[in-house]
C-alpha cells in the first residue's frame, strides 16, 4: 500500500496547530484538488477531491470516518472510495519539538525567510542528510526558533490502497500524487498559522 | 488576424528551409524527411507537449504492401490495395491521390526503419475495416510499434504526450490482442504493467511519436514549444515564404525558403467550424483539445481550395463524469463495450439501429440520421444497455469483473425501471431486447448482421459462442450508458497534390505550402480502410511533403 509521511516544524506551540487542524473546515480547501465536503457526523464526512491518476484526472469521493481523537495530540481516519476502488487513512500527530531540535529540523520551505549563506549551507547540508526513500519524506530547510519560542511537529501520514485485481497499476499510479499531495498540505498549514501568527504581532 | 503579406522583401526574425507546424505524426515525418533531405528544419508546437492526436492514438500504421506481411503469411497487391481503396473512398478521391499513396507508404514505412529506431510488426490479425469488400484483407497491413522506453529521449521524455486512457498500460497491440484486453480483463498482468508504467515505457502513440521524435532529436531538430503559427508570409507571386507565430506573448516570423507544411491536426475542437462544415453533430472530440483548426484556417486565408470538408474519422464516446484530460472533459472512444456479448445500443424508442460490433467510423453514421417528417434525428441520444453477464465478464469503461461498475452509470433491477431512468420508451426496449435475445440464441444478427465480419469478431469475446459478439440481455441489474457522437479527428482541409503540395482554389498549386495529416482533404474520403489509416496516410503526406520542400529549399 503505498504510504507517505511528511513533517513540518513549525515555531508555534502545540495548542495552536491544534486548535486549527482540529476542524476540518480550517484545512479542508487546503487539501490538493479539494472540490468540496459535506460533514455528516462528528466522526464522518464526505470528500471531494479532483487529482491526477497517471496521465489524467479524476475526480474522486471519498468517505472519511475518524477513528481515534486525542486532543493536542493524534487525530486517526480512514478512507473510503466512493466511486472508485481505492481504500486508505492517514493521521495528523503533532508534538512540541525537542528542546535545541528547531534549528535545522524539517520545517516547511514556503515559510522561510530568505536565508544567509550560512543558513543555506545548512539548508544544503540537512537536505542531504534527511534522505529521501519511499514512503517517506523529510523536507530539511532551516530556521531557528524565534527566541524564547517553541517549536512543534505537525505529521501527516496518508496511504491510499487500491482494490480489485487493477490494483498494482492503480497504486503505480497514485503512488506519485501522494508525497506532493501530503507536501502540500503540511506546507500550506504551517505557511497559513505562520502567517497569522506574523499577523498577531506575537 | 490571417493578413496576407505580400511584401518583396519580407523581413523575418529567422531563416530556414523548411518549416513545419505541428508534431504529430504527418509534422514529425515531414521534419525528419526534409531535414535528411539537407534542410535546415524548424518545427514548431503550439502545446507544451509533443505529439498531436497520433500520441494518444493507438499508434498502429495502416500501410498495405507494407514489408512485414509475408511475415505474418499475409499476401497484398497494387490491385487488392487499390481497388479496396476505391470503394473506401466512395468516389470522392482521385485515383492519382489512391495510387500515391499505395506506391509510397510502403517505401516511407521502409525509409522509417532505415533512418529512427523505428521497428514495425504487421499484425497478423489485426483486419481491415472491410475486410471482406473486394481487396479487403484480414490483417497485416496494420503495424504496430512496440514499446518505447522514455529515458532515450533524455529531458524530452517530459514533452512526450501520452494518452489519458494506454498512457498508464504499457503493453503492445499484440500483446492486448493476445491477452484480451476487453473480454479477458482479468488475464493482464497488472503487476508487470505496472513495473512497465514505473521504468517509464510507453506504448502505441506515445510509442511512435517517442521513435519518430528520437530520429528528428537525432538530426537536431528540436521541436520548439509553446509557439503558435497564426498565419502564412506569401511573397509578391503568392507563394508561401514563412509564417508569422506568437511565441512567449510576442509575434515572431520564420522564413522558409523551401516551404511551409501544415501538420496541425483537424478542427474539431473549433465548434464554429464544425457547425460550419460537418454533416454530423460532433459534441465529444476524443483528441487532445488542441486541433482547433488554425491550420485550415492559415490555408484557406492563402486561397486553398477544400474538400473533404464534412467529413471527420467518427467514434462513438462515453464520458466519465469528472474525467479531464488537458484541461477539459475526457471523452473515452468505445471500441469494445459495443462490441462484446450482452450489450446492444438503443435509441430513444428502444430500438437498435446499427450494428454495434461495426468499425467505429461508420457505425457512427446512422447515428445522424434524420427523418424528414419528423424533421428530427431520431438515434440521438443513444445509449448501450448491458445486463450484469456483461459486468460479470468484461472491461466497462473504468472496471473489471469483480469491482462494482462504476456508479455514475444509471442502473435498475429490470429493463422497464432502466429505461425509465434514461427516457427510453420501455415497451420499445421490451421488443427490442426480446428479438435480439433471438438472434443471439441463434448467432445469427438478422437486422444489423452483427457478428458476421471477423472485424466484429476482433472486438468480440472469442469464448463466447455461437457468436463472439452476440449474448442475450437478460440478467438484471440493467445499465444505460449514452453513447455520445464522436470522432478521433476531422478530416477535411486543403486539396493537395501527389507531393502534398496545397491546391489553390484556382486549381493552381500554391507554391511552399504544403499539408498533411487531418489539416488535409484526406484521401480516404469517408471511410476508413484500417487500423492505422489515419497515420499511415499522414505519414506518408508528411513524407511526401518533407521531401517536396526540402527539394525545393532554394525557393
Amino acid at each position: 500500500m503505498p504510504e507517505v509521511t511528511y513533517t513540518t516544524v513549525m515555531n508555534l506551540p502545540v495548542a495552536t496547530i491544534w486548535d486549527f487542524v482540529k476542524d476540518m473546515n480550517h484545512w479542508a480547501p487546503m487539501l490538493t484538488g479539494y472540490q468540496g465536503h459535506e460533514v455528516q457526523s462528528d466522526t464522518d464526512s464526505v470528500w471531494t477531491l479532483k487529482g491526477d491518476v497517471g496521465i489524467l484526472s479524476r475526480t474522486v469521493k471519498l468517505a472519511v470516518h475518524i477513528t481515534e481523537w486525542v486532543d493536542a495530540e493524534k487525530v486517526s481516519f480512514t478512507l473510503t472510495g466512493l466511486n472508485e476502488v481505492v481504500e486508505g487513512g492517514g493521521t495528523f500527530t503533532m508534538a512540541q519539538a525537542a528542546a535545541g531540535a528547531a534549528a535545522g529540523a524539517p520545517v516547511p520551505a514556503v515559510t522561510q525567510p530568505k536565508p544567509g549563506l550560512w543558513r543555506r549551507f545548512l539548508n544544503w547540508f540537512f537536505r542531504a542528510m534527511f534522505k529521501r526513500k519511499f514512503g517517506t519524506v523529510e523536507r530539511a530547510a532551516l530556521t531557528a526558533p524565534a527566541a524564547g519560542g517553541v517549536s512543534s511537529h505537525l505529521t501527516f501520514t496518508l496511504r491510499m490502497d487500491a482494490g480489485g485485481p487493477t490494483a498494482p497499476l492503480v497504486n503505480a499510479m497514485l503512488e506519485p500524487a501522494l508525497l506532493p499531495a501530503a507536501e502540500d498540505l503540511g506546507n500550506k498549514i504551517a505557511a497559513h498559522l505562520e502567517a497569522a501568527q506574523a499577523g498577531s504581532g506575537a | 488576424m490571417f493578413e496576407r503579406f505580400t511584401k518583396k522583401k519580407q523581413r523575418f526574425t529567422e531563416e530556414a528551409d523548411v518549416v513545419v507546424i505541428g508534431t504529430g505524426g504527418a509534422g514529425l515525418v515531414a521534419a525528419l524527411a526534409a531535414a535528411e533531405g539537407g534542410a535546415k528544419v524548424v518545427l514548431l508546437e503550439k502545446s507544451q507537449l509533443v505529439g498531436g492526436t497520433t500520441a494518444v492514438s493507438g499508434g498502429v500504421v495502416w500501410v498495405p504492401q507494407n514489408h512485414h506481411m509475408a511475415e505474418v503469411g499475409v499476401a497484398d497487391s497494387r490491385e487488392d490495395a487499390l481497388g479496396y481503396l476505391r470503394i473506401i473512398a466512395d468516389g470522392r478521391t482521385e485515383d492519382a491521390l489512391l495510387e500515391r499513396y499505395v506506391d509510397e507508404a510502403p517505401k516511407m514505412a521502409r525509409w522509417l526503419e532505415d533512418k529512427t529506431p523505428l521497428r514495425f510488426t504487421a499484425l497478423g490479425h489485426y483486419p481491415d475495416y472491410h475486410p471482406e469488400h473486394p481487396g479487403g484483407k484480414p490483417g497485416g497491413r496494420s503495424m504496430e510499434t512496440g514499446l518505447f522506453q522514455t529515458a532515450e529521449l533524455g529531458d524530452w521524455a517530459k514533452a512526450l504526450r501520452r494518452s489519458p486512457i494506454f498512457g498508464a498500460t504499457p503493453m503492445t497491440v499484440t500483446e492486448a490482442t493476445e491477452w484480451g484486453v476487453f473480454s479477458k480483463p482479468l488475464s493482464l498482468p497488472y503487476g508487470e504493467l505496472a513495473k512497465r508504467y514505473k521504468a517509464g515505457f510507453v506504448c502505441y502513440g506515445a510509442s511512435l511519436v517517442g521513435n519518430l521524435l528520437a530520429g528528428c532529436l537525432a538530426r537536431g531538430v528540436e521541436p520548439r514549444l509553446g509557439v503558435a503559427a497564426s498565419s502564412l508570409i506569401q511573397d509578391e507571386t503568392g507563394r508561401v515564404i514563412g509564417v508569422e507565430a506568437t511565441a512567449g506573448g510576442g509575434q515572431i516570423t520564420i522564413g522558409a525558403k523551401g516551404g511551409v507544411i501544415l501538420a496541425t491536426g483537424g478542427f474539431e475542437w473549433n465548434s464554429e467550424l464544425r457547425t460550419r462544415f460537418l454533416g454530423g453533430q460532433l459534441t465529444h472530440p476524443n483528441s487532445p483539445p488542441i486541433s482547433d483548426g488554425d491550420g485550415l484556417r492559415m490555408a484557406m486565408a492563402v486561397g486553398a481550395d477544400l474538400g473533404n470538408m464534412s467529413e471527420a474519422w467518427w467514434c462513438p464516446s462515453v464520458v466519465v463524469p469528472g474525467e479531464d484530460y488537458d484541461g477539459v472533459q475526457l471523452n473515452r472512444g468505445d471500441f469494445a463495450i459495443r462490441s462484446l456479448p450482452h450489450s446492444i445500443i438503443v435509441n430513444a424508442a428502444g430500438q437498435r439501429f446499427v450494428n454495434e460490433a461495426h468499425n467505429y467510423n461508420d457505425m457512427m453514421k446512422p447515428f445522424f440520421h434524420f427523418d424528414p417528417v419528423a424533421y428530427a434525428r431520431p438515434n440521438l441520444p443513444a445509449w448501450l444497455v448491458i445486463d450484469q453477464a456483461f459486468v460479470e465478464r468484461y472491461l466497462l469503461v473504468t472496471s473489471v469483473p469483480g469491482m462494482a461498475p462504476p456508479s455514475w452509470i444509471p442502473k435498475a433491477d429490470t429493463l422497464a425501471e432502466l429505461a425509465a431512468a434514461v427516457g427510453i420508451d420501455a415497451g420499445g426496449l421490451a421488443a427490442t431486447v426480446q428479438r435480439f435475445n433471438g438472434f443471439a440464441a441463434e448467432g445469427v444478427d438478422r437486422d444489423f448482421r452483427r457478428g458476421e465480419s471477423v472485424y466484429d469478431h476482433f472486438y468480440g469475446d472469442p469464448d463466447h459462442t455461437p457468436n463472439p459478439n452476440l449474448g442475450t440481455i437478460e440478467k438484471g441489474p440493467f445499465y444505460a450508458l449514452e453513447v455520445h457522437p464522436g470522432a478521433i479527428g476531422t478530416k477535411g482541409g486543403p486539396m493537395t497534390t501527389r507531393d502534398a503540395e496545397v491546391r489553390g482554389a484556382d486549381g493552381q498549386v500554391i507554391a511552399g505550402l504544403y499539408a498533411a495529416g487531418n489539416v488535409m482533404a484526406g484521401i480516404t474520403g469517408p471511410g476508413y480502410p484500417g487500423a492505422g489509416a489515419t497515420i499511415g496516410t499522414a505519414m506518408t503526406w508528411g513524407w511526401l511533403a518533407g521531401r517536396h520542400a526540402a527539394a525545393h529549399k532554394a525557393g
